[in-house]
């Protein structure tokens, strides 16, 4: 019986002929994924994934951020509930472009991230209590800005973030076991050595 | 405790392990997007893992070592449901199987916890994060796409009537099964079962598939005695393929 196993086959002829252009815009939208790499560190932005709803991003984020490095929770939130300001260069202090803001909404908890430099991650710097967004960037601008100049800031409303929950944080304990998952466990330059060895003894 | 019913039970749990481990490794790759791409492939060496760690158990028993045991037996000397071996097909199939077995896989491995054989009762204990993300995967996106179109819905509804047959065959009694309850290695498959078809209908019947009522069912049994399918020796004859080349490569 021939393989089938796909990596083995790879594609059959007849479909690669019968290949149509890909459609646009036929991707799930995208969530925003938040790491916590240990107990009492803040959490710190990781990247994008696609999915089709709030839940599917959770599941998917998980292996696809945190199957390497230990980590002991994560978030996610669908990328159009993160509210940002604008982005700062050279001395300016994106804080300073957040103008007065006050809200009648009803009081809800946003959690805010700051971005200490530019091409790095943003971390999560604390939470205020708000009506709106806008009010949100004004309440950190006075309670969270800190020494460190900002050059951009996301508040996200904690309702709309799908969080871990503690009973959840079991998902990670075999984690720091699997060393093989990164690249340097696999330590290919000895390999290459003592394959060297054997062919150039 | 009879020795030899352990054994089985552990051969029996860890060729299932290795089996579908490698079938959900053959979607590497290939999976619909690439985020699923990775959480399948990850859960497939989750489950190669749980097999190395029952293999060892066995070494320690007097069997040979894990790669011997891996590589070298023939079909017929496979103790894993036949389930495990079938073709990956399209991915509603394998989601359906990665679902069927993997909420049997952990409540076995849950009531494992209690086992008077202790080194299982550890594994159990450690390997329950992954397990509940393996259980949560598969309740995941058997709710999604089980209540999602016409289509998902349908093509999940026909891989389940087609899987469940091989699912009861995971249950399949060993000839030993009352030293292995009596022994309280296990609660044995008749009690597994049970726990196995509560969760199941609780899950499917929050989507929009239906479940046949089970006694219509017939267990496609045989795997658990080295009776399996046409599907089992290709499989492995691609798993050993370097191993039989050199038996001392690493890779």
């Amino acid at each position: 019986m021939a393989s089938l196993d796909p990596r083995v086959n790879r594609l059959p002829k007849d479909q690669l002929q019968n290949a149509l252009p890909k459609a646009p815009l036929d991707q799930f939208g995208t969530f925003e994924v938040f790491v916590q790499a240990r107990e009492g560190k803040p959490f710190q932005h990781e990247g994008i994934v696609h999915a089709p709803n709030l839940e599917m991003a959770y599941l998917l984020a998980k292996e696809a951020f945190t199957r390497r490095f230990t980590c002991v929770s994560i978030y996610v939130t669908d990328t159009r509930h993160v509210h940002v300001s604008a982005m700062t260069e050279g001395n300016e202090n994106a804080y300073d472009q957040i103008v007065e803001a006050q809200s009648d909404g009803k009081k809800e908890s946003y959690e805010v991230y700051h971005l200490l430099k530019r091409g790095k991650q943003h971390i999560q710097v604390g939470n205020v209590d708000a009506g709106s967004p806008d009010e949100a960037m004004w309440l950190a601008s006075q309670s969270l800005r800190g020494e460190k100049q900002v050059f951009n800031v996301w508040v996200i409303r904690a309702s709309e973030i799908r969080f871990t929950s503690e009973e959840e944080k079991e998902l990670w304990l075999t984690l720091p076991d699997k060393k093989f998952r990164d690249a340097s466990a696999y330590k290919g330059g000895d390999k290459l050595k003592s394959f060297l060895e054997k062919m150039n003894p | 405790m009879n020795t030899e019913a352990l054994k089985e039970l552990l051969y029996k749990m860890a060729d299932d392990q290795l089996i579908l481990g490698h079938r959900n490794s053959e979607w590497t790759g290939f999976g619909p997007i690439l985020e699923e791409d990775i959480a399948f492939s990850s859960m497939a060496q989750d489950k190669i893992g749980h097999s190395l760690a029952l293999y060892t158990f066995l070494e320690e028993l007097g069997e040979q070592d894990p790669d011997t045991v891996a590589f070298t037996r023939h079909a017929s000397q496979f103790h894993n449901c036949t389930l495990v071996e079938l073709p990956n097909g399209e991915y509603d199939f394998s989601l359906i199987r990665h679902f069927l077995y993997d909420t049997a896989e952990a409540l076995r491995f849950e009531s494992l916890r209690q086992s008077s054989f202790e080194p299982l009762a550890q594994v159990a204990t450690k390997i329950r994060g992954e397990l509940r993300y393996h259980t949560m995967h598969a309740n995941t996106w058997v709710k999604q796409l089980g209540s999602a179109t016409t289509e998902s819905i349908h093509r999940l509804q026909k891989s389940l009537d087609y899987a469940l047959p091989y699912a009861l065959g995971i249950f399949e009694p060993s000839p030993l099964e009352h030293d292995i309850i009596k022994d309280g290695i296990f609660v044995g498959e008749e009690a597994l079962k049970s726990q196995w078809m509560k969760k199941v209908e609780e899950v499917i019947s929050q989507t929009k598939l239906r479940l046949p009522a089970w006694d219509t069912l017939t267990a496609m049994n045989g795997g658990r005695v080295g009776k399996h399918t046409e599907y089992l020796q290709p499989l492995l004859d691609e798993m050993s393929e370097v191993f039989k080349i050199d038996p001392t490569a690493e890779w």
